[in-house]
């Protein structure tokens, strides 16, 4: 066991008595960097004993233009290596390899010094790196041992073996430096510069193997400034360095810098695409079925840490495909476990939501509902393929990781088809469950700063811009405020933006300084002011997607709602088509508003029009739909008969019919202020 | 006229370097700079005010080129070299794109070949190039690198980035100093959200140069036209991340149906037409680079341009 702080300080002391006898002249050949660390570091080019002492003063004796001094000076006298070593590596090269770094062909660059304990432990190590598409630097004795182990080393296999001793390791960080310089617009010089891009973009870990002297553990350890992870098997103890298992390390190592392979192939007997979202297996096409109210399903994700679970891993608790018998309904948990370093428990719902999806896209398998609602199918023509259970697991924690390859590191399936089993989860997940309706329940516009925008359908309706709030979900229904978040946070340049609501010009309509002055700018200049809360004044604009209208009716002093499935006339005298032609693509139209569904219900809706009391009528159909939540909110605003006094079509069809008939129940709108 | 051509605009369009000189460390005749532009193209009586640049596009395997082009220009289609020379020579175009048809090949595997056609091209004219890579994204790594290191130093223009494939070219363009297209389907938003993704990966705005997509007179070139618009209104208004100069190529020019079933006569007439009535328009809307495949195209915009642009007939060198 080696004492890292201890080897540290005699390590750096060493280095420095090295320094003072530095003599003669020094460089590289093919680079116009010439030392390229000190080079970086201070802007100086380093060839003899007077700028070697002037870069080491001015970097505080740093280790890394040490090492890479003394190096250069030893290659100097040595002479170049020889085969299988590279030594320094030329400015072409580099090229090359950065163009493959940004182009994403390597993801990241490792550095492996010492001697490893055995030939198949460092093999190993290795064979993980390779796979997943890392750049592996090797210096000092694990070369041999890995040529005696068998493996092939060259560019070609990704691994490339820089020296024979552990100080040649300091070419890894004068390829960064490089990299920095050529690829990250790091002038020489730029210190702070370089540092950052080390620390944020360059994606390096370094595995330290035994055996390594106090000098080249300063090496080392001096690569922590530019953020490299230094990762051991348990040698050395104490300093920041981290012990990993030769099982994880390689991964630990990735976690940490946030590498992430992107998967590109789900390794299932079935075809797997958005193209199969839209099919349907029907009963006769059915082999099994799980749900539908037929046996007891359900589905969960959750969050997890990063150590709790296993990336790729499916278990299957229960019976598999082959011994259940044709035709019937079994039980199903769908358990999905995710952890990622920008995860947060927030998005699980909206996660979940993509299991739909996801198990649809499945050429053989099919999805309805959600939670403990869910209906799963699996089609004969799969299971004859050799779909299995296993299989829809793997197709998820894919799918998971490819859509998703920001957020989430880790992806793990469980799928249970015992039904005790399944039952005893269910208690668990209904317990989520409910904890989820409570915190979306509890979330009300004034408790956050920050709106978010939707300017997807600006394609056709070129200045429209949808704000979000959790309490006024996009006029389509589809995207809620943790829906806008989750989509910024995955897609920072992407269609939903954050918008800072900035200071109350109007409390009542909901209209903000801050985001007046976003929908100005994403409106191209077309909208100066937006109410959140009004179809009156300065109404947000719509696209063409709303789920209902709004509109007002002067005639009985109230608005009235029509949705779109509602085919017949309304009271204003138009159809939901002819409204929706009117008022959509991108416009602003005082007395007409695209809204959702799920706003009529929120305590903002009309707040700017005088309330829930200004709404006089809606299809039935709507109304039916809505009844039990909206009669409950009603009840809770000391309005427990105005559910009976909003007309629909069937008590009034017409504009005459409606004053007549909210005159009849003396509906609260005729008595409210004008709205004209 | 009595128009008030002052608009209270703030922002201004990005300055790009295409080709580079012996002095400037490339071997081309001429280089340019495009974009600076404080307002719509046309309006300013500025000296030194450059009409939009005129692009021949040629291929290094005519089987995917339209034979309306392959028959007037003759047996010069199958060397690319004596191609793209005529472009310079005998077409008098300002630039020479060259589309790697080549790469379109099933299996196609010989990454070589495409070094030895850019430098074939770079030989056959000093004018700057525009480089098209692969049409198939298993290869555009290989391609694009290739496409970097054999135009080293000749500042030349790669294409086509697009928002689900774009790491390959910008790669190339930041390790061998080259620029961008950076192609968005006829969307505002998603020009600029590419524009964002190449930012992030490192490409200077300077290396950036936005293709709208174009679509063909007649087949969809109004909604071009307008996203056109639309991007550059957003960037003299100051959108940072809008404000590149625009390349447009209506490819569709030539297999539009008015010109397909067109009398043999007067094949080459219409297509000409249509090449030119579509470029035309998109220099109108902005464009800093027009590309057209028929030679006899080139000396009808360069007219138009002139006419527009008083004391000023030729691209970026009169």
């Amino acid at each position: 066991m080696t004492d890292v702080e201890l080897a540290l300080k005699k390590g750096k002391d060493s280095l420095k008595s090295a320094m003072a006898t530095i003599q003669g002249t020094f460089s590289y050949e093919d680079t116009a960097y010439h030392l390229p660390i000190s080079y970086a570091l201070t802007g100086i080019a380093v060839h003899d004993r007077t700028a070697s002492l002037d870069v080491f003063s001015r970097t505080q004796d740093n280790s890394l233009v040490a090492s890479e001094i003394i190096l250069a000076k030893k290659t100097a006298q040595d002479g170049k290596k020889v085969l299988p070593y590279t030594g320094f590596i030329a400015d072409t090269v580099i090229r090359k390899l950065g163009y493959s770094l940004v182009d994403g062909s390597i993801l990241g660059l490792a550095l492996i010094v010492g001697t490893p304990q055995s030939d198949g432990t460092a093999a190993a190590i290795c064979r993980e790196l390779q796979e997943k598409y890392m750049l592996t630097f090797l210096a000092g004795p694990v070369v041999p041992s890995l040529s005696s182990a068998g493996v092939k080393l060259g560019l070609d296999y990704r691994l490339i073996p820089l020296g024979s001793d552990a100080l040649h390791g300091v070419h890894f960080v004068d390829i960064i430096a490089r990299v920095a310089m050529m690829f990250g617009g790091v002038t020489p010089g730029d210190m702070h510069r370089l540092l950052t891009y080390a620390a944020e973009r360059a994606k390096a870990i370094v595995i330290a193997l035994p055996g390594l002297s106090e000098e080249e553990i300063a090496l080392v350890d001096g690569m922590r400034v530019l953020g490299f992870p230094i990762l051991t098997l348990g040698e050395y103890s104490g300093g920041a360095w981290i012990t990993a298992t030769p099982e994880d390390i390689v991964r630990t190592g990735m976690e940490l810098k946030g590498i992430r392979v992107t998967v590109t192939a789900i390794p299932i007997p079935m075809g797997c695409s958005p193209a199969f979202e839209g099919k349907s297996i029907r009963k006769e096409e059915m082999y099994v079925e799980f749900g539908g109210g037929r046996s007891p399903a359900f589905e969960l994700l959750r969050m997890k840490n990063a150590g709790e679970i296993k990336d790729g891993q499916v278990t299957v608790i229960g019976p598999e495909i082959d011994s259940m018998t044709e035709g019937s309904a079994n039980p199903l948990a769908i358990i999905i476990e995710v952890a990622g370093k920008t995860m947060k428990k927030d998005y699980e719902p909206v996660l979940e939501r993509r299991i739909h999806n996801f198990v649809n896209y499945g050429e053989g398998s099919w999805h309805v509902a959600q939670r403990d609602l869910i209906w799963v199918r699996l089609s004969k023509e799969a299971v004859a393929k050799g779909v299995k259970i296993e299989h829809i697991g793997k197709l998820l924690a894919s799918k998971f990781r490819m859509d998703f390859p920001q957020l989430l590191d880790a992806v793990s399936v469980t799928l249970i088809t015992d039904g005790e089993k399944v039952l005893a989860a269910r208690k668990e997940a209904e317990r989520v469950y409910e904890e989820r309706d409570a915190r979306i329940r509890g979330m009300r516009d004034n408790d956050v700063n920050t709106y978010y925008s939707c300017t997807l359908c600006q394609t056709f309706a070129p200045n429209h811009v949808c704000v979000i709030t959790p309490e006024r979900p996009a006029l389509c229904g589809a995207i809620s405020w943790l829906d806008g978040k989750i989509a910024y946070e995955m897609s920072p340049a992407g269609a939903n933006q954050p918008i800072e609501k900035g200071p109350v010009i109007n409390a009542r309509n909901g209209e903000f300084e801050g985001v007046n002055r976003f929908v100005k700018k994403a409106s191209h200049g077309e909208v100066d002011r937006c109410s959140l809360y009004s179809v009156m004044e300065y109404p947000m604009t719509c696209c063409g997607c709303f789920e209902c209208i709004a509109l007002m009716l002067p005639e009985v002093n109230g608005i009235m709602i029509v949705n779109r499935e509602f085919k017949g006339l309304t009271p204003s005298g138009m159809s939901f088509s002819t409204l929706a032609g009117t008022i959509g693509g991108g416009a602003q139209t005082p007395g007409f508003a695209g809204i959702s569904k799920g706003y009529i219900l929120s305590d903002r809706f009309l707040q700017g029009d005088g309330g829930i009391g200004r709404l006089v009528w809606m299809p039935a159909q709507l109304k039916e739909e809505l009844k039990p939540r909206l009669v409950k909110i009603l009840a809770d605003r000391n309005m427990p008969d105005l559910f009976d006094k909003i007309a629909d079509e069937t008590s009034a069809a017409t504009i005459e019919d409606l004053m007549v008939y909210l005159n009849t129940v003396q509906h609260p709108a005729l008595k409210m202020k004008p709205l004209v | 006229m009595g128009f008030d051509l002052n608009f209270g605009w703030s922002g201004s369009i990005a300055c790009v370097q295409l080709g580079a000189t012996k002095s400037e460390g490339g071997t081309r005749r001429i280089s340019y700079r495009i974009g600076g532009e404080k307002t719509l193209p046309f309006l300013e009586k500025i000296q030194g005010s450059s009409s939009p640049l005129i692009t021949l596009e040629i291929c290094d395997n005519p089987q995917y080129w339209s034979p309306i082009v392959t028959n007037y220009c003759g047996d010069m289609v199958h060397n690319s070299g004596e191609w793209a020379h005529a472009a310079e020579t005998v077409y008098g175009a300002d630039m020479v794109r060259l589309y790697l048809t080549s790469t379109r090949k099933r299996d196609f595997s010989d990454i070589a070949s495409v070094g030895t056609t850019i430098e074939t091209v770079l030989s056959g004219t000093g004018l700057p190039l525009i480089i098209e890579g692969s049409n198939e994204p298993k290869i555009d790594s290989e391609v694009f690198l290739k496409c970097g290191e054999a135009g080293q130093g000749e500042r030349m223009l790669l294409g086509t980035a697009e928002a689900g494939r774009y790491r390959s070219i910008a790669a190339a363009a930041m390790a061998y100093d080259h620029s961008v297209i950076a192609q968005s389907p006829i969307d505002v938003n998603l020009a600029k959200q590419l524009n964002i993704l190449l930012k992030e990966i490192g490409v200077s705005r300077d290396h950036i140069i936005i293709d709208p997509y174009t679509g063909s007179l007649g087949y969809g070139f109004e909604y071009s036209y307008s996203a056109m618009e639309r991007i550059r209104f957003s960037a003299l208004k100051g959108d940072a991340d809008l404000a590149m100069p625009i390349i447009c190529s209506a490819i569709d020019s030539l297999t539009v149906k008015e010109v397909r079933e067109s009398e043999p006569a007067i094949l080459d007439d219409i297509a000409v037409q249509w090449e030119f009535t579509t470029g035309l328009a998109a220099a109108i809307a902005g464009a800093e680079i027009i590309c057209v495949r028929h030679p006899r195209t080139i000396p009808l915009l360069r007219k138009a341009f002139g006419s527009l642009t008083p004391g000023k007939i030729a691209g970026g060198e009169g």
